[in-house]
């Protein structure tokens, strides 16, 4: 039974995962990172300083790439004014919370496994257990509450980055729909609750890319090698689960009602 | 005062337009040693390419259907069902898929799965001291290294692009079956619109992807430096450079395409 130890194996790596999760999502929520609030607050100050920039840029290549699409799709149907519907939709339901995902994995991550990964080679991770600190609540639980309290707000923001670039391309690149035009399709195709939803799809995201880098990054071994193939083995596992995160948000929130203001 | 405002300003931007530069240097040392005789690169070549090939098919198969099918699947047959139009969902999946989906799907995965363990590798023999031991030796790193992987990378990239297409279409299939309609409508749609110019440019835009990919991941695998922490900081670095590349590529790319082949945009 050979070609049944391969899944059995991501079976038990899964299995793992989740249990490693599910405590540290329960360190946070039990308010235990409390006790290192100001790790906490030093990891939130690390993601805006580090992150924010890199995923901002993927997120407007992304936007400026849904416009040039939007323009000439639409111009190919022969309406080239409702640009905004499909820019509407392509950028705010399904695009940026791929690239948000895309980067949070790329940065986020895969830099949380290299930083835990060379702390548990080094034996430092080691060295706080025996000082008495829970080094689960210490290194873990305060990266998952800074990302909590840092990312909504920075999502929120990369939406308005990923907007203004797709103004930018169909409007003043193409130029075949007047701006307020543009404006009229593109607010009337959504409203706030499809805002919500999108954050709720990103923040999932979030999530499950820091769960991962910790677990990765806290279970390495085999020194400098290891960690290479630590921070590789975590970023195929993060794309897998940000498309699966992608594709089950679309289905719950918008699979049964296309929530659009026509038809009865 | 002004010299300190001003190095502060500048410095990072300096080291960047090095770190730019330096990477555009490996790429023209890399294309002139693969053109180069002698040709000692075969057998890593096959290596790294059956090496990408493992890595990377069953992330991709899952990421091509969950992106098919959410997407552009059940988004776009939201909106066509309005209309009583669902059959047009084929047509616009060549847009969907084979333009864009498909390609920087494959692009991600690989970069992130393929591209990854590249530098995992090269920076773990960097700081093992075992590059400079070739050299020593007197086997060029970049002719036995970094051409293979440049090459079979580009070739696993424009190969995978077409496995990548046909499962974003099977995706649009789902989603088609998911709205309670026959598949005839669908694929008589999809091989209206189909064209030639889009499956080159596809291809075409994904080997590009593939060697943006291999010379960013080479480049920082073979400038690792700083023990452990160095791998996976040069790990993190590629990964992130490589996605920033990639989607600025399409947009020029894409852009390019779109304007200057015209006949690829009408809807039959």
């Amino acid at each position: 039974m050979t070609w049944l130890a391969v899944p059995r194996d991501w079976l038990a790596t899964f299995g793992e995962i989740v249990k490693f999760a599910g405590r540290v999502v329960g360190d946070v929520l039990r308010l235990r990172v409390l006790r290192f609030f100001g790790e906490a607050l030093r990891q939130a100050g690390v993601l805006i300083l580090s992150s924010t920039l890199v995923i901002w840029g993927l997120i407007f290549f992304i936007g400026l790439t849904v416009g040039i699409e939007a323009a000439y799709f639409n111009r190919s149907v022969g309406s080239p004014a409702y640009a905004g519907v499909f820019a509407a939709w392509a950028d705010l339901r399904e695009l940026i919370p791929y690239a948000f995902g895309y980067m949070m994995a790329a940065k986020v991550g895969t830099g949380i496994v290299a930083e835990l990964g060379s702390m548990r080679i080094s034996d430092e991770i080691d060295a706080l257990e025996v000082m008495g600190i829970s080094s689960i609540v210490f290194l873990c639980a305060t990266r998952l509450a800074a990302a909590w309290l840092v990312l909504p707000f920075m999502y929120l923001a990369g939406i308005g980055a990923g907007f203004f670039a797709s103004y930018l391309a169909v409007v003043q690149q193409i130029g075949e729909v007047s701006s307020g035009g543009y404006f009229l399709t593109f607010w009337m195709f959504q409203n706030p609750t499809d805002l919500l939803y999108s954050v709720i799809k990103g923040m999932t995201m979030a999530t499950a890319i820091v769960l991962v880098g910790c677990y990765y990054g806290y279970n390495a071994g085999g020194g400098p090698v290891g960690v290479g193939t630590a921070t590789a083995k975590s970023m195929v596992l993060n794309i897998v689960l940000v498309h699966l995160i992608g594709m089950i948000g679309t289905q719950l929130f918008w699979g049964a009602n296309p929530r659009a203001p026509i038809g009865g | 005062m002004v010299r300190n405002v001003a190095d502060r300003a500048f410095l990072p931007a300096k080291s960047l337009l090095e770190e730019v530069g330096d990477m555009m240097i490996l790429t023209g040392k890399t294309l002139v040693s693969a053109l180069r005789p002698p040709y000692p690169y075969g057998g890593e070549f096959v290596g790294q390419f059956l090496f990408a090939l493992k890595l990377c098919w069953f992330p991709l198969v899952v990421s091509t259907i969950a992106f098919g099918y959410g997407a552009p699947g059940l988004q776009a047959a939201n909106f066509l069902v309005l209309f009583g139009a669902l059959d047009r969902l084929g047509g616009f999946f060549v847009l969907a898929s084979i333009r864009e989906f498909a390609p920087t799907v494959t692009a991600i995965v690989l970069a992130g799965v393929a591209g990854t363990a590249i530098t995992a590798d090269l920076g773990a023999r960097k700081i093992r001291e075992e590059l400079d031991a070739l050299q020593v030796l007197g086997v060029d790193p970049v002719k036995n290294l970094v051409v293979p992987r440049f090459l079979a990378l580009m070739l696993v990239t424009g190969l995978f692009n077409i496995y990548a297409l046909i499962f974003g279409v099977f995706g649009g299939v789902i989603a088609t079956l998911v709205n309670g309609s026959s598949l005839g409508p669908f694929w008589a749609t999809f091989f209206n619109n189909a064209s030639v110019t889009d499956l080159w440019g596809s291809v075409l835009k994904t080997t590009i992807f593939g060697a943006i990919i291999a010379i960013v991941c080479c480049y920082k695998g073979m400038t690792a430096s700083g023990g452990a922490e160095g791998v996976g900081r040069a790990v993190n670095q590629s990964v992130v450079i490589a996605f920033l590349g990639i989607f600025a590529f399409n947009y020029i790319f894409t852009q390019t395409l779109l304007a200057t082949h015209p006949e690829i945009l009408n809807l039959r």
